[in-house]
């Protein structure tokens, strides 16, 4: 195994796109972006060899392939089972202490880049295929305990009933290695997604952005109608914007992990969460990324409220677009013998008022 | 749409015009006599077009309109048989004009309709370039022949050439001939106006259309920039400005320029030194043609020329004098235009992932910028240079008239129809041949100050914007992208005006003409005398700009009109200069005060008092 393959801890910087097989698509892809000159948060990724080195040392991944043979057909029943005793069995198990070691003096490091001791840092699942929304993200975690034990929380999720049963369905393997990615937390005050095509026409032209107060729980997880642009790729200028009613806002507990909705106050509600500065920002980095990568891209992004303009912009996660951009590139003008035929076409035509 | 406007029947006099249609020629009423007719006047959409007359018309200054009238339909209906369109009809009621597009009302007409203009069409598109070239010809032709007109006084006797030259054509014949050639170039020209014109704005709704079925909402204004740049000689005029300003400086007389607002004192000094005489000679080159730009639009016999007082152009070198002294940008940006339109084109052109479409695109967008020449050239050489020239001719008859006796003031020819001038004309022609007393004075003198109170009465209304019934679809070219009649200006239209400017809020929606969101203070204009008047920074109102304010256009910040749509001549003019500017507000020069402090969004079309005055 070469020195790369081995390695249980990398920096964000040290990463790029093509080592995903190491350490997951988001955390690699996030790699990829710092290559790119994209701001992203600062943070550390465990590889899937950690993940490996976990399962192999204390005896889980051995327990759990005599486990699948004995389950049977992959029925509902069966999987709550097997994922049950998968989860027990991780959160049972005590985390080999190279792979401590290395986590916490990371953790450390980070605390001082920050500034902050015991800095809060989000812990996310990155797994070598994609597979949207399967696994876990924990956020506002704080200290080493609770970093240890999130990480192992976080292997645990590969095996939650509703991702056990997502792999099955496509044929893949019961048994699944992730990277760890550990990002410091954004102090969002809005976050975000957009999209670098138009998501309702596939229209490549257009950029179009969700955003809301606090963090992106309240926009990914569709609880909330956020603000709504629709933005020209290339001038950079708004076409739609569609203020959102914005009712509640996710924000993190003092302590734990959880994310609570609180109620958004009216002022803030009756107008847009970002500027036209920082929405046009948003929309120049959705448009570097779209370049960098030569297709669409659905990107996260939040606003950090304790950092000056443009710094406070950053990338959570970006990822390829997966509806229209698997759809043939169809024409859409009807197919004319030349110009004149196309005028008099359209002078039949004439234009619709009604 | 279920909703109507009033029906054109039932607009009342205004109280104390009554007898008003006597100004204009009977066809231009509406009227109940003929029930067919009658029906078709309340089924149509009649639009009132401001974008082309902000004021009421005077009795001869309709001459323009029924040109326009004459050519425009004629070329849909009968010349290149447009298939779903036929011409725009016009009426006019207290005092302004209001037309409605006629379409083609059977679909098997449309489809015989077709042959006839591929093939007529085909010809002209095929062959733009060469057809605009001997246009150019035709016009110039005309030009020369209106600039030879001369028209003078009756001789007390016929000059004895007359006889030994046996000519046997009296002077009297001659003046009534000479009026009517004039009448007829002025015919003339306007149907070599839309000679292709349609054809023009076919290709442009074509491309726009071709670009928002690639690119949903596409931004016109997006769409105008990548005709931008092209050099069309409606800005030769402004060049020449700044040629001189440049002169000036080099030549050291620019001070002389900026201390003295008279141009006569200006140029009496510069006759005294070499610089000077040699800068005049300059002058005299830009003076012919390009001092015939119109300090309006050219529209009506009170829009006079740089030629025709040159303390506006030279105001305006001053400016560039000023600005270029200053290390500032002066004139058009062409360079900056021609890249920001071709870095456009090929990032829109990239974002197209299908060959046919990329295609569709291509061809568009070259038939557009092909031409783009036409489309915006002709505006100089007929509303400016033609026009300018042409109501100086019609004082010429004017003095005539006022020497006999028949007006007391030059100005007073345009309360006339044009056949009431031929009318008077023969009056006294024949009173001068019989050596007796005309009528025409003690006719005329009291006619036209009751005319004079009329027009002051139509000048105090507001007229509706649309009368009749809105139809589902518009298919005639012009309407759809000069007027730009679409279904949110129609829905603003039957809500009526004040409520287009929104529910208490000092906003006013208009729209776009030029890219760019500024703030400033607000100098609302009447007229190119004012221009002066405008502060670096300031944000210009007026009722719609003319391409001979361009000079003021790299001074200011902005500016807001309270007429015209994206693809209007104005807002071409602005996109040029890089002025955001906001058209067709409706009343922007009501609704704004000097002083007010103003955001424009040229992109958006909307219009913000942030404080007032």
């Amino acid at each position: 195994m070469s020195d790369k393959e081995s390695k249980i801890l990398f920096w964000y910087d040290e990463l790029e796109g093509s080592d995903y097989p190491l350490v997951g698509k988001k955390n690699a892809n996030l790699g990829e972006m710092l290559k790119g000159g994209i701001r992203t948060s600062p943070g550390f990724a465990l590889s899937l060899y950690a993940n490996d080195l976990f399962i192999t040392e204390t005896g889980i991944k051995a327990k759990l392939a005599t486990y699948l043979d004995s389950l049977g057909e992959a029925t509902l029943e069966a999987c709550k089972q097997a994922s049950d005793a998968a989860v027990e069995a991780i959160l049972a198990a005590e985390v080999p202490a190279v792979i401590v070691e290395e986590s916490c003096a990371a953790y450390r490091r980070l605390c001082e880049m920050c500034g902050t001791e015991n800095v809060p840092v989000a812990v996310r699942s990155s797994g070598a295929v994609s597979m949207p929304g399967q696994m876990e993200t924990y956020l506002n975690i704080r200290g080493e305990r609770d970093l240890i034990e999130y990480i192992k929380k976080t292997w645990a999720s590969a095996y939650h009933v509703e991702a056990i049963t997502y792999r099955l369905n496509k044929g893949m393997g019961f048994l699944l290695n992730i990277g760890v990615g550990v990002p410091k937390m954004v102090n969002s005050r809005v976050s975000g997604v957009s999209f670098t095509l138009n998501p309702l026409n596939g229209d490549r032209s257009k950029i179009a952005v969700d955003v809301s107060y606090g963090l992106g729980e309240a926009v990914v997880s569709g609880l909330v109608t956020p603000d709504n642009y629709l933005v020209d790729k290339v001038t950079l200028n708004p076409i739609k914007s569609t203020r959102g009613s914005k009712e509640v806002k996710c924000v993190y507990n003092e302590t734990g992990s959880d994310c609570t909705f609180v109620d958004v106050a009216a002022e803030e509600r009756e107008r847009f969460s970002v500027t036209a500065e920082e929405l046009k920002e948003i929309c120049r980095i959705s448009k570097a990324i779209d370049k960098y990568y030569g297709k669409p891209y659905d990107i996260e992004f939040a606003i950090d409220a304790d950092l000056p303009f443009p710094d406070n912009v950053i990338i959570l996660q970006v990822r390829p677009e997966s509806v229209w951009s698997k759809k043939a590139a169809e024409g859409k003008t009807e197919q004319k013998k030349d110009a004149m035929d196309r005028i008099v076409s359209q002078l039949i035509t004439g234009v619709r008022i009604k | 749409m279920s909703e109507k406007f009033t029906s054109p029947h039932d607009v009342p006099a205004i109280p104390g015009t009554e007898g008003w249609e006597k100004l204009y020629p009977y066809h231009y009423q509406f009227s109940k006599d003929d029930p067919a007719r009658a029906e078709f006047e309340e089924s149509q959409l009649w639009f009132y077009d401001g974008l082309h007359y902000p004021e009421p018309h005077y009795p001869f200054d309709l001459i323009w309109d029924e040109a326009w009238f004459l050519a425009l339909s004629q070329n849909n209906t009968r010349t290149f048989l447009v298939p779903p369109a036929l011409g725009i009809d016009h009426r006019i009621v207290n005092g302004y004009v209001y037309i409605t597009p006629v379409g083609v009302a059977d679909p098997e007409e449309v489809g015989r309709r077709v042959p006839t203009f591929m093939k007529r069409a085909g010809y002209y598109y095929e062959n733009w370039d060469r057809l605009y070239a001997d246009w150019k010809v035709k016009v110039n032709g005309l030009l020369t022949e209106l600039e030879a007109v001369k028209f003078e006084a009756l001789p007390e006797v016929e000059d004895e050439s007359l006889v030994f030259e046996n000519k046997g054509i009296g002077s009297g014949y001659e003046l009534l001939t000479k009026y009517d050639e004039l009448i007829h170039m002025g015919l003339k020209v306007w149907q070599y106006h839309f000679e292709f014109l349609n054809l023009g704005y076919a290709a442009y709704v074509t491309f726009i259309n071709t670009a928002n079925t690639i690119f949903p909402d596409i931004p016109i204004s997006t769409l105008t920039k990548m005709v931008s740049g092209i050099d069309v000689v409606m800005y030769k005029p402004d060049s020449e400005l700044v040629r001189l300003a440049r002169l000036a400086i080099e030549t050291e007389l620019d001070q002389l320029i900026l201390d003295n607002k008279s141009s006569a004192v200006v140029m009496a000094e510069m006759e005294k030194s070499t610089n000077g005489k040699y800068w005049l000679d300059e002058l005299e080159k830009a003076r012919y043609p390009w001092f015939y730009i119109s300090t309006g639009t050219g529209w009506y016999h009170h829009h006079y020329s740089w030629n025709d007082n040159l303390d506006v152009p030279f105001a305006s070198i001053g400016m560039h004098i000023e600005a270029i002294k200053a290390g500032k940008q002066v004139g058009r940006p062409t360079e900056k235009l021609i890249e920001e339109r071709e870095a456009l084109i090929e990032e829109y052109r990239s974002l197209i992932d299908n060959e046919a479409d990329r295609e569709a695109f291509d061809q568009g967008l070259a038939v557009s910028q092909r031409v783009f020449p036409y489309v915006e050239d002709h505006l100089f050489y007929v509303e400016h240079w033609f026009h300018s020239l042409f109501w100086n001719k019609m004082r010429e008859v004017s003095d005539i008239l006022v020497d006999a006796g028949f007006f007391k003031d030059r100005e007073d020819i345009w309360l006339l129809k044009r056949g009431e001038i031929r009318d008077a004309l023969w009056d006294h022609v024949t009173s001068w041949a019989t050596g007796t007393i005309a009528r025409g004075p003690s006719y005329w003198q009291k006619e036209i100050e009751w005319r004079k109170g009329v027009m002051k009465k139509f000048q105090e209304w507001s007229p509706p914007p649309a009368l009749g019934t809105p139809p589902d679809v518009v298919t005639e070219p012009f309407s759809i992208v000069l007027w730009g009649v679409t279904t949110s200006v129609l829905k603003n239209w039957l809500k009526g005006v004040e409520a287009a400017t929104g529910t208490g809020s000092e906003e006013l929606m208009g729209a776009p003409g030029s890219s760019g969101v500024v703030e400033g203070r607000a100098r609302v204009i009447k007229s190119a005398e004012e221009l002066g008047s405008l502060l670096e920074g300031e944000i210009l109102v007026a009722t719609t700009t003319s391409p001979s304010w361009a000079p003021a256009f790299t001074k200011i910040a902005g500016a807001i009109t309270d007429v015209g749509g994206a693809m209007c001549h104005a807002a071409i003019v602005c996109r040029e200069y890089g002025l955001p500017t906001v058209v067709g507000t409706g009343r922007g020069t009501t609704f704004i005060k000097t002083g007010d402090l103003v955001r424009i969004d040229g992109d958006q079309g909307s219009v913000t008092i942030l404080e007032r005055a």
